[in-house]
């Protein structure tokens, strides 16, 4: 296939590894990156800091800004797809454009998770994903004092020493579903309140939300079972759900995010998945298992892309650096850190 | 306060409304408050076809060129517009249309051919368009309100601007238009979360009169009205064509008229035989026409006949580029023509001079009783500025006919040969001055003489007269001069404006340079230009032409060679090519 032309959609660590590998295996390939973001590759782990004022925001691209001219890669920001035609094998972008693909890697990663219940208030409230997230925390926060942070994911539990870092008060409701989609056991759960009280945090892990108000641009007034208090900023972390909704129609099969087999694989052929998109199937458990984290996704944009040039690798669901919560893997270095 | 200084570009095919949104982008900004440099470029073809690509530099201090990089382009047809990828600056902002009428492909895709880090801002240009005002028409102004809106500007310039352009089509059409303007602007404004509300931040109060927008074209058919121009006699060519459109609306009411000929060597005929008599005239035309019009130039001279004749020049030989920019009409200007038929020839660089140099073409016209040719270009015709209003003095448009006197009736020498070699000139009907006016060899009383005393004593009064109009024409200006220069660039026409900011950015990178404007193309001023010549260890001459014209005039006056730039792109010279010439003289070279 060193002569095709290779479509990844996403621009995260496992896209940005798919693209990489391809490149040095098939150097007369055609390759195209699509990120619906206009930044560059970037650690998103790193945006706590950058929120805080300890990172510069330019410091956290995953490579130099001529990364991919000199790899012959076209990377194309800023420019959404929103549907893929297997039959013809066409990526559809949003604003009409038809691009087609020998080979196709959907690595698009996860996007902030809102439980149902809190959806209605999902105006009001913030998340950290991207750097147009950052943005607006930095901004928000140069007029506010205090942060209520909903859910208790690895992101929440990062940015809360950031923000302490800096002095702001934070209120932290944990929620037992954020690591969606596994629950935390009751020693995580008691391991977590027991740090941020630690840290000064007012945390509580039995209230629940009963309504959001946004009163001005800086004051917000929550309602909970216990009690009514106002804070500046109310964000939500509840994990990440794979972002395949676009796919919903394609053909793909999906539960949470797409069905691969242990070689990335979809019912496609030449078609992979790699990164927190996907649901890995794992012939030993006879189940699927998801994995988050930087340098999984990495590990599995790389082997995504060797096995689409004719390799049987198989994803290995125990790498590095993985923490086990009930059972699952999952990738706990922000944790550690905190 | 940070210096605003930004290009724009619109790029659709021609019927999209483009050249239309190019110019709302000029107004509006112009009324801003803001220095705005405006160039269009289009097909040569009518409607329907081809790309058309308007260029707005936009900026808190005066304009004298186009810059090499756009900042902000705004794409009415993807497939066009793709040819302008490789202009844009790093981090460009792209408006496009996000939902175009029907599926593209990757080679028609503006974005597919974008630097990543292009910012894309999508817009349904003709969806907002058909649901706002019923007719995706409106898409051009859509786009402006998407621009407008991300750009941070205020929207009631460009509704003040739509509302000047159509109020006089009725309410109607002013509300399908303004409509549309602001379905796009409100989109932007919901849409994006990134804006950039102080891009244009950076204008200091401009406590001078308000300034005008106006074109090269404009300039120059009201500086002919403002000099008193009677008639004009024309035929329709590329670039020259809205002079006379102009004039046809505006100098009839003035007590003047228009009127087409069947081609341009009745025009100059007619402006000759107008002239005879006294009246101001005029004709417009570019290059081929110009061709067929050098024999009636010719007797103008020879007759000494005052003319005034603007050649629009375009690129050329023949019909050539009708609509591209090139300054090789020089030759033709100076020289075309059978005989010694020297001739005042001008070429203003800007669109006031554009002005100022019509209204002085009359007078020179009349006093020295010859053709004056006033050379402009296509980017110097098209191109509009917005300049401080444009006003004549009487002592700059009244009447310099030198007349005969009383005591010379009954033995009038038309053509006496003076020390200055102006003859003072009777008009048909002046009793008591008799005279015969010919293309023939004469002697001085008109009449037919071939001898070869006569013709060596008239020619020599002839080139004597244009050699005396050097102290009535604009002496060569220098800009940033000193006593020396590593390097000295000479220049003409709408060029001086690329030089000017070449030379001031070689400036602030610590390069001795100097530039000098010569808009006395002939006679021009030789010792002026040899002195600053002699100044400069390196002469740069930066021409739109494929010879060097101006360096083969003036060239002879310096000790060593000239250094040539000649291009033919049918393109302004951008500044960096004459900035990437003057870094090559600097660090070595002498004459």
């Amino acid at each position: 296939m060193s002569t095709e032309r290779f479509v990844i959609i996403g621009n995260g660590p496992a896209a940005n590894e798919a693209a990489t590998t391809l490149r040095q295996r098939a150097p007369q390939s055609g390759i195209t990156v699509f990120g619906k973001e206009t930044t560059r590759s970037y650690k998103p782990h790193l945006l706590p800091d950058v929120v805080a004022g300890r990172l510069d925001a330019e410091k956290i691209f995953a490579s130099p800004e001529d990364y991919y001219n000199e790899r012959d890669i076209q990377l194309r920001l800023g420019q959404k797809v929103v549907q893929v035609d297997f039959n013809k094998y066409q990526v559809i972008l949003e604003h009409r454009e038809v691009v087609s693909f020998d080979g196709l890697i959907i690595a698009t990663g996860g996007k902030p998770r809102i439980p149902e219940p809190l959806e209605v208030f999902e105006d009001v409230m913030m998340t950290l994903k991207t750097t147009e997230d950052a943005r607006l925390w930095i901004d928000r926060l140069a007029r506010v004092d205090s942060v209520l942070m909903i859910g208790g994911d690895l992101t929440s539990l990062s940015l809360t020493r950031a923000l302490i870092n800096i002095g702001k008060k934070v209120f932290f409701i944990i929620d037992a579903e954020s690591f969606w989609p596994l629950p935390f056991n009751e020693r995580l759960h008691q391991e977590i309140h027991a740090r941020l009280r630690e840290k000064g945090v007012d945390v509580s892990s039995s209230r629940k939300i009963k309504r959001l108000t946004q009163l001005s641009d800086c004051s917000i007034q929550v309602e909970t079972d216990c009690a009514d208090f106002e804070v500046g900023i109310v964000g939500a972390f509840f994990g990440l759900v794979p972002d395949v909704r676009f796919l919903a129609r394609s053909g793909l099969d999906i539960d949470r995010g797409i069905l691969v087999d242990e070689n990335l694989q979809t019912r496609f052929r030449n078609v992979f998945a790699a990164g927190d998109c996907a649901q890995v199937y794992n012939p030993v458990i006879r189940d699927y298992w998801v994995s988050i984290g930087y340098d999984n996704a990495r590990t599995l944009g790389r082997i995504a892309a060797l096995n689409m040039l004719g390799g049987m690798i198989a994803a290995q669901a125990s790498p590095e650096s993985i923490f086990s919560l009930n059972g699952v893997q999952v990738n706990t270095s922000w944790w550690m850190e905190f | 306060m940070p210096k605003v200084d930004i290009t724009v570009e619109v790029c659709g095919m021609a019927g999209d409304g483009t050249i239309a949104a190019g110019g709302m982008i000029n107004e509006a900004m112009s009324s801003g408050g803001y220095y705005v440099l405006g160039f269009d470029s289009y097909p040569a073809e009518i409607r329907g076809f081809g790309r058309c690509v308007t260029h707005s530099r936009i900026g808190s201090e005066e304009i004298s060129a186009l810059q090499e990089k756009t900042h902000i382009l705004i794409s009415l047809n993807d497939e066009q517009s793709r040819s302008r990828a490789p202009y844009l600056d790093n981090g460009a902002m792209v408006f496009f249309d996000s939902r175009p009428s029907a599926y593209i492909t990757e080679d028609q895709s503006l974005v597919a051919t974008l630097r990543p880090d292009s910012r894309l801002f999508g817009i349904p240009f003709s969806d907002l368009a058909t649901k706002a005002a019923g007719s995706a028409r409106g898409r051009n102004l859509t786009a402006l309100g998407g621009f407008a809106a991300v750009c941070g500007i205020d929207p009631e310039l460009f509704r003040h601007v739509i509302t000047t352009k159509f109020e006089s089509k009725g309410q109607k059409v002013l509300d399908i238009n303004i409509k549309s303007f602001d379905a796009g602007y409100d989109y932007a404004h919901q849409r994006f979360s990134e804006r950039f509300d102080r891009l244009f931040d950076g204008l200091e109060p401009d406590q001078g009169p308000k300034r005008v927008m106006l074109s090269g074209n404009y300039a120059i058919g009201k500086g002919a009205i403002d000099a008193g121009l009677q008639l004009y006699f024309g035929y329709p060519i590329t670039p020259a064509t809205p002079i006379m459109e102009y004039l046809a609306k505006a100098l009839p009411s003035r007590g003047g008229r228009v009127v087409q000929m069947e081609d341009e060597i009745a025009s100059i005929g007619a402006v000759l035989g107008a002239s005879y008599t006294g009246a101001r005239s005029m004709t417009a035309t570019s290059g081929p026409g110009f061709a067929l019009m050098t024999e009636l130039i010719t007797h103008g001279v020879m007759a000494e006949i005052p003319a005034v004749i603007l050649d629009a020049q375009r690129g050329g030989p023949s019909t050539g580029l009708p609509t591209k920019t090139e300054q090789s009409d020089l030759h033709a200007a100076v020289f075309g023509g059978p005989g010694d038929s020297a001739r005042i020839v001008i070429a203003p660089t800007n669109v006031s001079e554009c002005y100022s140099f019509t209204v002085k073409s009359f007078q020179l016209a009349e006093k020295f009783q010859t053709p004056v040719i006033v050379l402009t270009d296509f980017f110097l015709d098209n191109r509009v500025e917005n300049v401080p209003p444009l006003h004549s003095s009487e002592s700059e448009t009244r009447n310099v006919n030198v007349f005969p006197n009383d005591a010379q009736q009954g033995y009038y020498k038309r053509y006496s040969d003076t020390p200055d070699g102006i003859s003072p000139r009777a008009l048909p009907g002046m009793k008591g001055f008799n005279h015969v006016a010919t293309g023939l060899e004469h002697s001085e009383k008109g009449a037919p003489d071939y001898s070869p005393e006569n013709h060596q004593k008239m020619s020599e009064k002839r080139h004597r007269k244009i050699q005396s109009a050097l102290s009535d024409l604009f002496e060569p200006e220098e800009f940033y001069g000193s006593s020396h220069h590593d390097v000295g660039v000479i220049s003409w026409g709408s060029t001086f404006g690329s030089v000017l900011e070449a030379t001031r950015q070689a400036r602030q990178m610590g390069h001795n340079v100097a530039a000098l404007k010569i808009t006395s193309i002939y006679p021009y001023h030789k010792d002026t230009i040899r002195a600053f010549m002699l100044k400069c260890n390196n002469i740069l001459i930066p021409e739109l032409n494929f010879e060097g014209q101006l360096a083969n005039l003036i060239g002879h006056l310096n000790t060593g060679d000239v250094h040539r730039l000649n291009l033919v792109t049918g393109s302004p010279i951008p500044p960096g090519a004459i900035l990437s010439e003057i870094v090559k003289f600097v660090d070595g070279g002498s004459k």
